[in-house]
């Protein structure tokens, strides 16, 4: 049989094949990845809740992603692909993310469209678990959700449209960077989490009559622990989303400079590995030091992109160091009860990692066309705008909401446990009591027996 | 049902089921966000509901 040479043309179209499927194989299982973020915050969340209370904050938490993704469909992705010039929609430019487009679907001529709306809608679950655990053991679960959808589908991907898109506002305006999403994703959420916190109040118990702080300890450590170490490992898929796949050229950040997977690869390790650090230095403990890993890539995730490792090591444990303390401060302070931390962790995390960037990172320039380079003030002026995106519409909806009575689960069914009244099972129904009635001993201070 | 907007591959765009009936899909949308929506008001009820009992 005669063997015939490929033409140049057949070489062209193999190689750009060759890189489309790479690109979705690529993303597909930084997507995967993505789940065990998802896995973590369950356990993390079961983990930090009172045993009369695990099986409520999972549903909960299963939930949130539940709801994410029809919602991210139905309107979520078309608000990235309109809304990059701030609240002006750009309809044309959208057209690919209406529901009915023919590209979000099965389709032929578009490998991208359903990967990269893969790939957003785990960023979008992950903003809204961020809150989740925040609102433990005392929010409705129908508000809860309500909120969720609006953070995980409406509000956080406001923000990335306009500083984690190639042409988004802030960086054709301001020149902001932020490779790891600091902003839109950690700030946003943290910052939606602290205003809903503030209307949703303290659980019961949670702050003496004279103000004393009472900890509340959740009923399994080492399950929170753990959870926490699967969303370090979940974050790497995150990161890698955080990539342009270009097939045959270099790697891309989100708004189109160059970056490698090594560069990345460097500090997020170095700053994982600060952030432990950090937070052991001033708490000891292992929830924290697990949080801390958290707060320090949260803090270097602007830069992970350009950092000098030691830098992004340091920057690692400032966060780690900061976050239990923001926490402390926040809870003595304001007696705000932020059961997991979620705003000293990934708000001022975040804070920390836009704005340390404009501090050691200035000058870097940007691609698109008439944006400034990197600088302080553009980063800082960056972060109070992802501040008040995330700190708005989760303090004025839990405000309407609380004001309805419609935020919070009555007294009665608080002290018994959302197990027993909502879910209605058990945890651990062969072990331990997993609620107590009003007046008796609350489930956590009974001892456990085989 | 024959939902197939293709008759070959030879071709094909998008071939997702009804992509060349914009009314189905109308329709179809249309009850996946009344699925979505009403799952949220099952839940609004069920927590009334439950809750009669404890305030």
């Amino acid at each position: 049989m005669e063997q015939t040479a490929p033409t140049l043309a057949e070489l062209q179209t193999l190689i750009e094949m060759t890189g489309t499927i790479n690109m979705e194989v690529f993303y597909w299982w930084c997507t995967g990845l993505m789940v065990i973020i998802h896995a973590g915050f369950l356990a993390y969340e079961m983990g930090a809740s009172r045993l009369k209370n695990a099986l409520a904050s999972g549903v909960k938490n299963i939930l949130a992603f539940a709801f994410i993704i029809p919602t991210f469909f139905f309107f979520g992705w078309w608000i990235y692909l309109a809304m990059y010039n701030g609240f002006t929609p750009d309809y044309e430019a959208a057209a690919a993310g209406l529901p009915w487009s023919s590209n979000m679907g099965p389709n032929l001529t578009d490998n991208a469209s359903g990967i990269f709306w893969g790939a957003f809608v785990l960023f979008a679950a992950t903003t809204a678990s961020i809150f989740s655990g925040a609102v433990i053991e005392r929010i409705r679960m129908s508000s809860f959700l309500i909120l969720a959808i609006i953070l995980g589908s409406v509000v956080w991907i406001l923000g990335a449209a306009w500083g984690w898109h190639p042409t988004g506002w802030l960086t054709v305006e301001w020149g902001f960077h932020d490779f790891g999403a600091a902003g839109c994703v950690h700030m946003v959420a943290g910052f939606f989490a602290l205003g809903v916190t503030i209307n949703l109040g303290p659980r019961i118990g949670r702050f003496l009559a004279d103000g004393t702080v009472v900890d509340i300890k959740g009923h399994s450590m080492p399950m929170t622990i753990i959870g926490l170490m699967l969303i370090i490992v979940g974050f790497f898929g995150f990161l890698g989303g955080c990539i342009i796949y270009a097939g045959s050229a270099q790697w891309t950040t989100i708004f189109g400079t160059p970056v490698t997977l090594s560069a990345v690869s460097f500090n997020t390790l170095m700053a994982f590995s600060g952030g432990i650090i950090g937070a052991y230095f001033v708490t000891r403990q292992p929830f924290w030091m697990m949080s801390g890993a958290l707060a320090g890539i949260f803090s270097a995730a602007p830069g992970l992109d350009l950092y000098y490792p030691p830098l992004a090591f340091l920057l690692g444990i400032t966060g780690g160091v900061v976050a239990p303390l923001a926490d402390k401060f926040i809870t003595h302070k304001f007696k705000v009860d932020d059961a997991v931390g979620a705003f000293a962790v990934h708000g001022v995390g975040g804070l920390i990692g836009i704005v340390g960037l404009g501090i050691f990172a200035s000058g870097f320039p940007n691609v698109v066309e008439g944006a400034p380079d990197v600088s302080f003030t553009g980063q800082l002026m960056s972060a109070g705008v992802m501040a008040l995106l995330g700190f708005v519409p989760g303090f004025g909806l839990s405000y309407v909401m609380a004001k309805m009575n419609f935020l919070r689960v009555p007294p009665k069914a608080e002290e018994m446990g959302l197990d027993i009244v909502e879910v209605p099972l058990q945890a651990y129904p062969e072990s331990v009591p997993a609620y107590s009635a009003p007046g008796e001993l609350p489930a956590t201070k009974v001892t456990a027996t085989a | 049902m024959n939902s197939s907007p293709i008759t070959t591959w030879e071709g094909a765009e998008a071939y997702f089921t009804f992509a060349d009936s914009p009314t189905a899909m109308m329709v179809i949308l249309a009850l996946a966000v009344a699925a979505t929506v009403g799952a949220v008001v099952a839940s609004v009820l069920h927590e009334n509901h439950t809750y009669i009992d404890y305030k």
